[in-house]
């Protein structure tokens, strides 16, 4: 092992959090890995944005934090690969020093290439508006709607945008783009081409983890992120309607 | 006929569910093999609000059925694909959240109708507690009941 005993399955639990794994998940994972490769005294902490963690190595004993702000990035993959590791070492698969290896390889799984998203994103808004009882044209509106939204994200993302201006910036423009194309014409409810689109910034993450963490136990956490979620429903319900107020006092209340 | 025709409308519905949730499975970076099957919880999801508003549920009683089957599925999922139950969650339930009572929220409350926007408010969380107690309760119960067992 490299400086500490703890570097294995400390890290483990890094890239679970990072990529949106749930409490009870980030901690289960760093105790197997640790009983695993025996490591003694081992004792750990999690909280939504933060890891403690301490162990006894020939009876010296180490301690560790990590801290870390929750961004939006979300990776489903990391977190499947890193259980999978970590089953691999409970059954007593690989040294400390292999797992370490692919570890480094999970932490550059790569995401999914910025056009499918895009592609994805246009999808998703324009079956939600369709969902939400939107015409076949209302769909097609929200696809462009969604094309220019995760275009959005993924230049806010690389701006560093907080999350809440990213939110509240991002659904005012979805909005905008949304009313200008009901106002030319094209779509027939305004309402369910808007909804389709803002589906994509709806808080769905950080209200089923809040929820996974409250019925695991892990109260703080939950309420960070019921906090998180709340928040954020709140800035795209203010970005939407600050927008249509906007265009419906220009128009002269023709948005209606 | 006038039944066939709702079934159809239906089956189109939870089609497009399954794509949906597809979608945004990929948004979240989850591995292609398991997009299929996040697309089931997705569809499973939204057929059984079908079935549920139907039935004459309304909003909060439908997404709440919607969501015990979702989440059961989801854990069903995670025992025979040796998978973490977030990765079907998250994107499963995606249909379920509710993007239309923010929405609606933002629209009242912004053109001064107060009364209505409180009300939609109160729907949003309303939902938003259905969605946590459905996920929540599944998640309570013993793994036994999702996996047939072995030997």
């Amino acid at each position: 092992m490299p400086s500490s005993p703890l570097e294995l399955p400390f890290q483990m639990g890094q890239v679970l959090l990072e990529n949106g794994a749930e409490i009870s998940r980030v901690q289960e994972t760093m105790e197997r890995v640790a009983r695993a490769y025996d490591i003694g005294g081992f004792d750990v902490y999690v909280l939504t944005n933060s890891i403690f963690a301490t162990a006894t190595e020939d009876g010296v004993s180490h301690s560790t934090t990590f801290r870390y702000v929750p961004g939006t990035a979300v990776h489903l993959g990391r977190i499947m690969a890193v259980n999978q590791l970590s089953r691999e070492i409970a059954e007593g698969l690989h040294t400390p020093e292999e797992a370490m290896e692919l570890l480094s390889d999970i932490r550059t799984l790569p995401y999914s290439p910025f056009l499918s998203r895009m592609f994805c994103c246009a999808v998703g808004s324009a079956a939600f508006s369709f969902l939400f009882g939107g015409s076949w044209v209302d769909a097609v509106v929200a696809f462009f709607c969604g094309l220019v939204l995760e275009g959005y994200l993924d230049f806010a993302a690389k701006k560093k945008l907080s999350k809440f201006l990213t939110n509240l910036s991002a659904s005012a423009l979805v909005t905008l783009f949304g009313a200008a194309f009901f106002l030319m014409g094209l779509g027939d409810n305004m309402d369910k081409i808007i909804i389709g689109s803002i589906i994509r910034l709806v808080p769905g993450v950080a209200l089923t983890n809040s929820i996974r963490d409250f019925f695991s136990g892990d109260y703080l956490s939950g309420a960070i992120r019921m906090l998180d979620a709340i928040l954020v429903g709140g800035c795209i319900a203010v970005g939407v309607g600050f927008i249509i107020r906007l265009l419906s006092v220009l128009t002269g209340g023709a948005l209606l | 006929m006038t039944w066939l025709m709702a079934a159809a409308g239906s089956a189109l519905q939870v089609l497009v569910a399954f794509v949906s949730t597809i979608a945004f499975a990929v948004i979240f970076h989850a591995p292609r093999k398991e997009l299929f099957f996040t697309g089931l919880t997705g569809g499973t999801g939204w057929l059984v609000y079908l079935l549920a508003q139907a039935a004459g549920s309304g909003v909060v009683a439908s997404s709440f059925l919607a969501t015990l089957a979702l989440a059961w599925l989801s854990r069903v999922l995670s025992f025979s694909r040796k998978t973490p139950v977030t990765v079907f969650l998250i994107c499963g339930i995606f249909p379920l959240v509710p993007g239309a009572g923010i929405y609606y929220t933002g629209y009242n409350f912004f053109m001064g109708r107060d009364a209505v926007a409180l009300q939609k408010g109160l729907e949003t969380i309303k939902i938003a507690v259905a969605i946590a107690l459905g996920t929540g309760i599944v998640q309570s119960l013993p793994p036994f009941l999702f996996h047939r067992k072995k030997r």
